[in-house]
């Protein structure tokens, strides 16, 4: 992975000298480094690598593990329940990262202006992200109510007749899910781009103008490429979290109805501490882990072509 | 001269998000101003449906907070209350010690927020301007392990945590949440778009890293810093599992610890969730007024010419 | 200068909010301390505020021993089995732990995290304590229950009088659903639902091989087929709040019958202490009657199904022998005595008792309520067995896929029958 981009020349290390400084360059990074180093690594990575190689053990909680090998792995590839939650959880990133990410750049752009009152907007924009877990289940599901909904009612009077379930269809209840949760969410990463677009030097887009470029040219040539390490962070946040997607989905469908928006992290819950099969659910949340990581080397691999 | 600045900016990306036709070359200084002024109307309607569509669940949280609790979850859903119950605002600080939970979440967030950010920015430093062997992989295992669910390892972790006797305080859950790799990641990203020549010629001037970091980098990137703390607020405020887990005495508890003892083994008093639901977004409100301040245009160039 | 007033305020707030927060309490109610020469016993226990019959039991048992102070160790309701799962894990030392239900008793009983306690179950009286079966793993008893509750039929008095029907006296399922759609009305817009049937599965499955005498853990559910025709028949109908809706509104039972929307609700005896507190406090003016569950034969016995809640004593308690003694007691007629007076139905069986819970105020007296409390059989709701857990995983998904109508009733329950047997059973 030392393949990421760094903008400053590359320092080739031949002479004493440069060693000296290569050396003092990692003494200088590691102190930066360090203060969150210790607490990172002491109270998150020792217990996820623990986790990690409990994936090849049985494992109640309650006694000492045992070493299976494979054989969790070769069960969760047998299990039905398993490739449903896989399923469903690639499902749910595939609609929720992009829908996300394009409207709270949207909004973020929105509101990145000096208007009077624009506190007011920004913090209403947040709001869903804090609205009890609750109260979002109920509202939602009474709006995608299958007979007498806003949202069909909207879907029947512009002449779709047989308009979707929702909630209560194994073929909607994940894209009601996704719409759900694409609401609650885009204002956190609203605020991310609100942060990022601070960093847009203004000169650009006066240059920009001078040479006669568009509004549209403006936001391509300038707002997207200005915006890109912000854009890589929200991405890698959005398909993290879409990967372990949880409490939404307990309130909102529990899963249901029956498998049809049942997710990994539920699974690797039920499994775990719900029925007390440590080692299963590791090795499911391994697997969770190397996908989630295949998607983000592609996506610093991308990053850095465009850069180029 | 910097409004003209910030006018042109601010057209170029409502433009591109709403499709308004596109400002063709230079327009007088009058006709600028209409536009901008037009321009604002239509974001003021814009921002307005949306907000109404945004709040329709706090709304109805609102108005179940003041409901009976045999009122709230009735079919079909019902938006006025038929009586008005204030006194549940008034109960909830008696039924349960609220009062000390929303001090204990207050902690909680204020020291987690700002260690996160320290901590954090202090490392994306270190991640983003200084080279050294090892540092991409070791950032990787940094992101890599955001990947990973907490149900995956909080067992683990427990057992870790008890048999350091660090279990029932609060320094379990600040050890465990200040040193995540979430703000190393945002901060790392937002340093990464600062240009380095400014570290170039402040290393010239005679500044150490340290001073770089500090005179240099800090202030240019109080946006970001605002929305990691805004964020990792939130996050530690809200949070439900990792207090669940790590704080078993009553008087350690957090708000959404004592939000959910309203939830029995068989029903819930909804209409008293809702209360304290209500009352414990109020200090995110404030936060979030105080940080969204520092959103505003050109802090970072500024900076930059300079 | 701004910068540094901000962050000399930032400051500020953080030491003083650490020092009010260390120096205890932060205004909460803080743990009580053992006080000299007192045993401290530490009990597992949800949602202590919201559950009066911990409170009573504590009092009453320090009242009678004045030398133990009990603690209780308060976890929230929700996800008590994944917090007390945890600690224990970790090593924790409380003394009792409290089963919420025969599930995780056996989960527990199974890992060698409980003592045994046969001695104590033995004192009490084997005979004398309902569904003590359900504890017994291999002729050991791990844990004994002082509470136990079980399912009947609540009904509103003046929507059957409105109606000019009779109380629902040995019901059958068909005369239930005959009886419910009777029951429906709907007048100036507001719709009054014959009977209110909740989400949950057991209330089609658990009563099904309540009265049919089978085991859930089978692996064959063939016999869930009626009571499934008759839910679905009266969703249809119009005689109950459609599942669909009910699951997605988190519709609260409580609602429904309190605010008189179901003439008719299928629901456990923890209910009862609710509804009295409810009257009390002048939330509702229901005017409430209990009879027997509706049955699947007419020969005029009573069979339902239901759920102990036990006390257990932890393998690494630091009080085994302190807590054996409070067991003993809390399981015993002490205990239930305490626990009855506020509603709560005890597993010690005793006509003193019996009668010191019908003399509550509030409680309704007339024969049927008194009947409907001596079912002839109760089975347990979900068998002791480490395979439980799964199983019901299983039917809860399926159950609710026959609910919304998603599939017919033959291919959900031959699917649950595939899935237990290829999930659970490893067959």
């Amino acid at each position: 992975m030392t393949t990421e981009t760094i903008p400053q020349a590359p320092a080739p290390v031949q002479s004493r000298g440069n060693r000296k400084q290569a050396r003092r360059n990692t003494l200088i990074g590691w102190t930066f480094i360090l203060p969150n180093f210790i607490g990172f690594l002491a109270f998150t990575l020792i217990p996820v690598l623990a986790a990690f190689a409990l994936s090849f053990m049985e494992w109640t909680s309650f006694s000492a593990p045992k070493w299976v090998g494979l054989a969790n792995f070769q069960r969760m590839l047998a299990s039905d329940s398993f490739w449903i939650a896989l399923r469903n959880t690639v499902v749910y990133a595939v609609g929720h990262v992009p829908l996300t990410m394009a409207l709270a750049l949207l909004l973020a752009m929105l509101l990145n202006r000096k208007l009077k009152g624009i506190g007011f907007f920004r913090v209403a924009i947040f709001f869903p992200y804090i609205t009890s877990l609750v109260a979002v289940a109920v509202v939602w599901n009474m709006l995608f109510s299958p007979d007498n909904g806003p949202i069909n009612q909207l879907l029947h009077s512009i002449g779709i007749a047989d308009a979707p379930g929702w909630t209560s269809s194994s073929d909607w209840a994940l894209p009601a899910v996704i719409i759900t949760s694409v609401w609650k969410d885009m204002g956190y990463y609203m605020v991310l781009y609100l942060a990022g677009l601070q960093a847009i030097p203004t000169e650009l887009y006066e240059a920009a103008e001078v040479d006669g470029a568009s509004a549209w040219q403006r936001f391509w040539n300038v707002t997207i490429p200005s915006l890109r390490p912000t854009t890589f962070f929200v991405v890698v946040m959005l398909t993290v979290s879409s990967f372990k997607v949880f409490d939404l989905i307990v309130v909102m469908t529990n899963g249901g109805p029956g498998r049809s928006t049942t997710v990994l992290s539920q699974l690797i819950y039920q499994e775990g501490i719900g029925e007390g099969k440590f080692g299963y659910s590791s090795a499911i949340s391994l697997v969770l882990f190397l996908i989630v990581l295949t998607v983000t080397v592609l996506q610093f691999k991308i990053q850095q072509r465009r850069e180029r | 001269m910097t409004n003209m600045a910030e006018d042109l900016k601010a057209e170029a990306p409502f433009g591109a998000g709403t499709a308004l036709p596109s400002p063709t070359g230079r327009t007088n200084r009058s006709s600028r101003e209409k536009k901008a002024r037009t321009t604002d109307y239509v974001i003021y309607g814009v921002l307005a449906v949306l907000v109404v569509a945004l709040m329709v669940p706090f709304i109805w949280m609102l108005s179940s907070s003041l409901k009976e609790n045999n009122q709230v979850l009735t079919v079909p859903i019902q938006w006025i209350p038929s009586e008005f119950v204030w006194s549940n605002y008034a109960d909830i600080w008696t039924r349960i010690p609220m009062m000390g939970y929303l001090q204990n979440s207050l902690y909680l967030a204020v020291i987690i927020t700002c260690l996160q950010v320290l901590t954090g920015s202090l490392a994306a430093y270190g991640f983003s301007k200084v080279r050294f062997p090892g540092r991409d992989v070791l950032f990787l295992a940094y992101i890599g392990t955001i990947a990973v669910p907490w149900q995956a390892y909080m067992v683990p972790q427990y057992i870790m945590m008890q048999n350091l006797g660090l279990t029932n305080s609060f320094n379990a859950l600040i050890l465990l949440q200040a040193f995540g790799a979430f703000g190393v990641f945002l901060m790392r990203q937002y340093y990464m778009t600062i240009p380095d020549e400014l570290c170039e010629a402040a290393r010239i001037d005679g500044l150490s890293e340290y001073g770089i970091w500090a005179r240099v980098i800090l202030p240019l990137s109080k946006p970001a810093l605002a929305s990691l703390a805004l964020l990792t607020f939130v996050n530690t405020w809200n949070d439900y599992m990792g207090p669940f887990i790590y704080l078993t005495s009553n008087r350690l508890w957090t708000v959404q610890l004592g939000l959910r003892s309203f939830v029995g083994q068989f029903d819930a008093e909804y209409a008293m969730i809702m209360t304290g639901s209500v009352i414990s977004v109020l200090p995110i409100l404030v936060i979030f007024l105080i940080g969204q301040r520092y959103f505003i245009q050109g802090i970072a160039t500024s900076g930059m010419k300079g | 200068m701004k910068r540094r007033t901000f962050a000399a305020l930032a400051l500020a707030v953080t030491t003083s909010l650490g020092l009010s927060a260390c120096s205890g309490a932060a205004g909460g109610p803080a743990e009580p301390q053992g006080q000299n020469g007192k045993t401290v016993l530490t009990v597992s226990v949800w949602n202590y505020e919201g559950t009066p019959e911990f409170k009573a039991l504590f009092d009453a048992y320090e009242a009678a021993n004045p030398n133990v102070d009990i603690q209780p160790v308060d976890i929230l309701a929700d996800d008590y089995p994944q917090k007390v799962t945890t600690m224990l894990a970790g090593g924790d030392k409380t003394d009792v732990l409290t089963m919420k239900n025969v599930i995780d008793y056996s989960r527990y009983a199974n890992n060698g995290q409980l003592q045994e306690i046969g001695d104590v179950v033995n004192s009490v009286g084997k005979d004398k304590l309902a569904t003590l079966d359900a504890f017994d793993i291999n002729g050991k008893y791990f844990a004994a229950p002082y509470r136990q509750d079980f399912w009947l039929l609540y009904y509103n008095k003046d929507l059957f009088k409105a109606a000019g029907v009779d109380d629902p006296k040995n019901l059958t399922w068909e005369e239930y659903a005959a009886l419910a759609k009777k029951l429906t009305t709907e007048a100036n817009g507001k719709k009054v639902y014959g009977t209110y049937q909740h989400i949950w599965r057991s209330v089609v499955q658990a009563i099904s091989a309540a009265q049919n005498g089978k085991d859930q853990n089978s692996g064959d559910y063939s016999y869930f087929q009626d009571q499934y025709n008759t839910a679905l028949d009266l969703q249809k109908s119009g005689a109950t709040l459609d599942y669909g809706t009910a699951k997605s509104q988190k519709t609260s039972y409580r609602t429904m019958f309190e605010t008189g929307q179901a003439a008719m609700m299928p629901m456990g005896t923890w209910y009862i202490a609710g509804v009295l507190q409810a009257k009390k406090d002048g939330k509702t003016n229901v005017n409430w009657g209990l009879a027997p569950m509706p049955q699947k034969n007419d020969d005029g016995k009573v069979n339902t199904f239901g759920s102990p809640t036990a006390f257990a004593v932890n393998k690494n308690a630091s009080h085994s022998d302190e807590a054996k003694k409070f067991i003993t007691w809390a399981a015993g007629e002490e205990g239930a005595k305490a626990i009855s007076k506020i509603g709560v139905v005890p597993a010690f069986q005793s006509d003193a008792v019996k009668d010191a819970y019908f003399k509550l105020d509030g409680m309704p007296t007339d024969d049927l309520s008194k009947k409907a409390f001596t079912p002839d059989q109760t089975a347990l709701e979900m068998p002791v067995s480490d395979k439980s857990a799964a199983t019901d995983k299983v039917l809860n998904q399926e159950h609710d896929l026959i609910m919304v109508g998603e599939k017919s009733v033959t291919d959900g329950i031959a699917e649950m029958g595939k899935r237990v047997k290829s999930e659970v059973l490893g067959q």
